[in-house]
């Protein structure tokens, strides 16, 4: 949550150029009449208010002062009929602003997840998630409101000033530049008000996610502040803290505060004039009763439009950094798309070669983590890698699943360059089931339905059996209506693994990726989730990043992976019988594994999952 | 720290025990003739505006047609700025008293909230979310905060408003000023029915807002799998279906916005019209005077239209109220009390300890510990060893007093453990949690976060060095000024366990305890920590709990538990002299050796 705030803190470059204007105005495009319905009618709304002022002026002038009822009367019904005319127009500005703005919402939001669906990996390994949540949440809302709401109430200040002024005009021409030349001077202390007050207010923001980070640690670190016995030193930390929010949000409110009167009082002075040129003017006969008093309420209602523009003004800076990183976001290229002319390969089923492939991360295009690669792996072989952290595995399996594509060389699968297929081809045959799996909320059967879309609840129940999933599941509280919770937390580790396994099972690749999950699972699951694998590598091509001393053995072949390269490769017996890289890596995980097995305190235990 | 008020710690511990409205007003403490002030400052300044329109009646009436005019016009020019001075004045002044009045309640509530949490029980922790309570200290007191400094005034400004339009409209005639407010009893209802109906449909279209801001963020971080799957257009119209929903809810609520507020024009035109109508008919037949009926019809307009906001205003102070019922709930959670106690405190303790047939229990009949009996004496090791969930953890948590045993009695240095404050034995007893917790601060602060007294460097490197953690800090570019914890660097499970470990030597605790601290930590660094200590706390008490046999055979007393129960003790080779746990989880560690050279063996002749 916190990090979300500190993203929209993040200041873009705000120089505002034609070109972004433009980009934001097009958003309204596709729904013109709509922009074109709400303008004309806040127009036809402050037209009528300042009609409404003239014609009270009329009962006074042409009725009251001269005691002619019949007047008010005809007066009056005109006036009452485009009132009933502006309670419409009010409906429609209401009614069509709102309704525009909740459609360049879903329209952004549209816009940008549709395009995020098509974004390659690297995007998303450089792009923090709650950067991305936050252009499509804040962001989008933040355009939206300038488009619809900023635009409306620009449209209607204006025109309320102009008629106003018109209108004044119409009554006293003289009086009206006076009032005329108060507007310039309004106009520059409100907007120069709304921008301090509006920084006051990031200011407070800023302090106020400090202040949620402290509660943060404060309450996840409440043990060990009371086994330290911290508390009075803690709370005068936090005090520092709220002092400091108490300032800013005061100097906000302070501001806030002086804003009205001060501009009330810029007004007052024009009021004054009025009464007094205008009582001349009244003693010369060059004007009425009713036009003072008209007078004295178009200067009152000025100040509104005023206020408002100042406001709108003051948040068009953030507004158009919005709109920039909301573009920033739509102008992303995907790195691995279609090649033209790609085609569906209608089956994968085939040979691997990874052929002199040199792969580096865009963020670091100089440190190669493949280099001059080469490997070929036959059809339905299986394929352990092992090594350390950071030496390549999984950089391999992500080419394998052309997440990436190599920066020089090819990968052939099945005879041919696998830039000639289109990614929907392969990855649709390609089932992969990752360390720490990511499931949907949602029940377990939805989960497992992921891998084919279409499949019946015998088929899912099919494929959890096949996986070694079913028995867990059936003993949940719901079966496979069970939730599973936001992101799978509300099963562990193993049973997410488990679930993944029945889900790929279910779509039935012809290559199978998989990542085994380093933390220990208890040994029961363990056992299941090997029995699972042990089904996906039959008949398939197979590449397991392993971690267990029964999966590397199982493996028709392992690889040794060390800084990018092949160090060793050959079946276990081979290895072992080097004395090498395997030999002390087999040794040292036996050891650990034994340890963990044998445990009398942890054997049988299940471990809470991690992550 | 500074003078400003709500900076201070009040308690506010009789601020849940009571009604909404007494809560709230015991809140104002300190502040309640300030918030008087600016209530009273909102009813000067609605008179000012009053007053402007009465002047230009006068005005109209009395100067214009006088012979004196230009003499007097200037006067009343004036008159129009003074009264925009004082009606100005009047409102800053309210403003700003009630912005202060709602800064320093939020302050207030903020620092006693802070100190609340650090000083509830250990079962209220163990029985929270951390999100939820998060989101009630701040977004709540900003709520209430808000109620304070905008909605209760505001509500304020429109009762105040309408009385002094109300009572200057009674001073030109009082026919007159009855008949210029039927709408509002109308007004107001319909308000609140609708907004009743526009909050409803606002909290339907947040909650769609968090469904929507779900998918996406579960899109976004599993989006390997969605790739893996080639789920994107499935994922897409999943997205699209919340999204379009979002849309429809929000139009909802248009429809509803749409209609109230033509609606209340509708209703406040209709009287407008009607008064002025009234007003013109009273005026021709001489009832009214020119400049009467022209106060009038300004007057009427800033009687009628803040009743329109009425509605909206009333539903945000309800909001407000169930924002500060929510913080009065914690605050009337019960504390711990830190000073209770009436044992005679000694500078340090010596560190025996008998446990006679201790029971606990978290939650009634479920017992964690079941009839514990040990003795431990001054000085003295003693490890626990045990499966997860046996207990251990538990035990040692009954020493600083986090839970108070159930039955049976620990007795140290011969006193009730329950006689002694709290504060005392945390300041006494130095625990290192299983799990390590680092503040997001720099490692220096870190160390010397729980030390009461002044430390200077030497001491702050010295149990860095103890605890094995010197040389990797100095590894670090910034060395003790690195930042750790959420928002610093990451350190491995064995680096925070140590920097944990060092922070606990440092507060130099007469009685130690080690919950599982160097799990993380490979063996060999274990061993010279433990060397370290041995020199370090030679004399003190310590209890460790650990896994690894090498961990414990060194204790004078080791504790075997299972399942709550105190199952085995006595020294390394007492235990494996029985037959039990400890001799099973020798036997296999030093078994693991073997089976390593066999296997190698069969593989190396299985080829």
């Amino acid at each position: 949550m916190e990090d979300f705030t500190e993203f929209q803190e993040e200041e873009f470059s705000t120089t505002v150029t034609g070109r972004t204007i433009r980009r934001i105005l097009g958003l309204l495009k596709a729904h013109w009449p709509w922009a074109a319905g709400f303008l004309l009618m806040i127009g036809l709304v402050s037209v009528l208010d300042s009609y409404f002022t003239y014609l009270n002026k009329e009962i006074i002038d042409r009725g009251v002062a001269v005691g002619d009822m019949t007047e008010v009367a005809r007066i009056m019904l005109p006036y009452g009929l485009l009132m009933l005319v502006q309670a419409a127009a009010v409906f429609g500005f209401i009614y069509l602003t709102g309704v525009l703005g909740e459609k360049v919402r879903y329209d952004l939001r549209r816009k940008m997840f549709d395009h995020l669906q098509g974004l390659s990996l690297s995007y998303y390994n450089r792009t923090p998630v709650g950067w991305i949540i936050s252009r499509v949440n804040s962001d989008s809302d933040r355009v939206a409101e300038l488009v619809t709401w900023g635009l409306l109430d620009t449209t209607w200040g204006i025109t309320n000033i102009l008629t106003a002024l018109v209108f004044m005009a119409l009554i006293n021409w003289k009086l009206t530049v006076i009032v005329g030349l108060i507007i310039p001077v309004l106009v520059v202390v409100a907007s120069w008000f709304q921008k301090k007050i509006i920084t006051e207010y990031r200011e407070v923001r800023k302090i106020n996610s400090r202040i949620t980070g402290a509660y943060n640690e404060n309450i996840t670190g409440v043990r060990v502040t009371k086994s330290l016995g911290r508390e009075e030193a803690n709370l005068r930390e936090f005090g520092g803290l709220t002092s400091e929010m108490h300032r800013a949000g005061f100097r906000a409110a302070w501001l806030s505060a002086l804003f009205l009167p001060i501009v009330q009082l810029i007004s007052s002075f024009g009021l004054g004039a009025v009464i007094w040129f205008g009582g001349v003017e009244v003693q010369l006969g060059s004007m009425t009763i009713g036009g003072i008093s008209a007078f004295v309420t178009y200067i009152t209602l000025m100040l509104f439009p005023i206020q408002e523009m100042a406001r709108v003004y003051a948040e068009l800076q953030q507004a158009i950094a919005s709109a920039e990183r909301i573009f920033s976001l739509l102008d992303a290229k995907a790195t691995v798309v279609d090649r033209p002319g790609a085609r569906d390969p209608g089956s994968l089923v085939g040979d691997i070669r990874f052929e002199n492939v040199t792969f580096a991360y865009d963020d670091a295009p100089d440190e190669a983590v493949l280099s001059d690669f080469d490997l070929h792996v036959e059809q339905g072989q299986t394929i352990a890698l092992v090594g350390p952290t950071g030496g390549g595995k999984s950089t391999i399996v992500n080419l394998v699943c052309r997440f990436y594509e190599p920066t020089s060389g090819r990968v052939l699968i099945a005879g041919e360059d696998y830039t000639q297929y289109t990614l929907h081809g392969i990855q649709s045959r390609v089932g992969v089931v990752l360390q720490t799996p990511h499931l949907f909320s949602g029940n377990v059967r939805e989960n497992i339905r992921y891998g084919r879309l279409g499949a019946s609840d015998v088929e899912v129940e099919e494929a959890a059996k096949l996986a070694g999933a079913h028995d867990f599941i059936v003993d949940l509280d719901k079966g496979y209506n069970a939730e599973v919770g936001e992101g799978g937390n509300l099963l562990s580790l193993g049973q997410k693994q488990l679930i993944s396994l029945a889900r790929a099972v279910l779509a039935d690749p012809e290559i199978f990726v998989m990542d085994e999950a380093t933390s220990s699972v208890d040994t029961l699951t363990e056992a299941l989730i090997q029995k699972g694998m042990e089904t996906m590598m039959k008949g398939r091509t197979s590449f397991i990043i392993a971690h267990r001393l029964s999966t590397i053995k199982r493996a028709d072949r392992i690889l040794v992976i060390e800084k990018g390269r092949i160090a060793e490769s050959g079946s276990h017996a081979e290895l072992l019988r080097q004395g090498g890289h395997y030999y002390n890596l087999y040794t040292q995980q036996f050891r650990e594994e034994l340890t963990r097995e044998q445990d009398p305190f942890l054997a049988g235990k299940v471990l809470p999952a991690e992550g | 720290m500074s003078a400003q008020p709500g900076s201070e710690l009040i308690s506010l511990k009789q601020v849940g025990a009571e009604s909404l409205w007494k809560g709230m007003w015991r809140l104002l403490e300190g502040r309640r003739l300030a918030y008087v002030g600016s209530m009273l400052g909102l009813g000067i300044a609605a008179l000012g505006r009053s007053s402007v329109y009465l002047l230009l009646g006068f005005f109209i009436d009395d100067v214009l047609s006088s012979p004196d005019f230009a003499a007097q016009v200037p006067l009343v020019a004036l008159g129009f700025i003074g009264l925009a001075v004082v009606q100005g004045f009047f409102t800053y002044l309210s403003g700003t008293l009630a912005g202060r009045t709602g800064e320093v309640v939020a302050e207030r509530l903020r620092n006693y909230l802070y100190d609340h949490i650090q000083r509830l029980s250990f079962n209220f922790h163990d029985r929270t979310k951390t999100g939820e309570l998060i989101q009630k200290v701040t977004s709540d007191v900003d709520a209430v905060r808000r109620f304070i400094a905008q909605e209760a005034t505001q509500f304020g400004r429109i009762v105040t408003l309408f009385l002094a339009n109300f009572a200057a409209l009674f001073l030109l005639d009082g026919e007159l000023a009855w008949l210029s407010v039927i709408c509002v009893p109308i007004t107001i209802l319909m308000s609140i029915w609708f907004f009743k109906r526009i909050s409803d449909a606002y909290e339907d279209f947040q909650n769609q807002d968090g469904v929507l801001s779900a998918v996406l963020q579960e899109n976004l971080s599993g989006v390997r799998v969605v790739k893996a799957f080639a789920r994107q257009e499935y994922e897409q119209n999943k997205f699209e279906k919340e999204n379009y929903e979002k849309y429809e809810r929000g139009r909802k609520l248009l429809i509803w916005h749409s209609t109230f507020w033509p609606l209340s024009d509708i209703i406040t035109g209709a009287q407008m019209l009607f008064g002025y109508y009234i007003g013109a008919q009273m005026t021709i037949s001489g009832q009214l005077s020119t400049g009467d009926y022209l106060s009038y019809i300004t007057l009427l307009v800033w009687l009628i239209w803040p009743i329109r906001n009425l509605g909206r205003v009333i539903v945000e102070m309800s909001r407000g109220l169930v924002s500060f019922e929510r913080v009065s709930r914690i605050i009337r959670e019960e504390r711990e009390p830190l000073e209770d106690g009436q044992a005679s405190l000694p500078e340090r303790l010596k560190g025996e300890l008998v446990f006679e047939n201790v029971s606990f229990e978290y939650e009634p009949n479920m017992p964690v510990l079941k009839d514990i009996s040990f003795h431990v004496q001054p000085g003295q090791t003693v490890a626990l060893l045990g499966s997860t969930g046996s207990g251990k953890t538990s035990l040692v948590s009954l020493l600083p007093r986090f839970y108070d045993y159930t039955s049976g009695r620990i007795l140290l240095d011969g006193v009730e453990l329950k006689d002694y404050p709290r504060r005392y034995l945390r300041e006494q007893i130095g625990i290192v949690l299983q799990e390590p917790f680092l503040f997001s601060r720099t490692i220096r602060e870190n160390l010397r976060y729980s030390v009461g007294r002044e430390v200077d460097n030497a001491d702050i490197e010295a149990a860095a060095a103890d605890a094995a953690v010197h040389d990797v800090v100095l590894g670090f570019p910034k060395g003790y000024e690195t930042i750790v914890g959420e928002k610093g660097v990451t350190l491995s499970g064995g680096q925070k366990q140590r920097i944990t470990l060092a922070r606990t030597l440092l507060k130099k605790p007469s009685l130690l305890i080690l919950d599982d601290s160097t799990s993380a930590v490979d063996t060999e660094t274990e061993a010279s920590i433990r060397a370290a200590l041995k020199r370090q706390l030679g004399g003190r008490t310590t209890f460790i709990i650990a896994h690894r046999i090498q961990s414990v055979m060194s204790a004078d007393l080791i504790l075997v538990f299972d399942k709550g129960r105190l199952v085995q003790q006595g020294t390394h080779a007492q235990l494996l002299e029985q037959d039990g746990i400890y001799r099973e989880v020798f036997n296999i560690q030093t078994m693991i050796e073997h089976e390593v050279e066999r296997e190698v063996a069969s593989a190396n002749q299985g080829q």
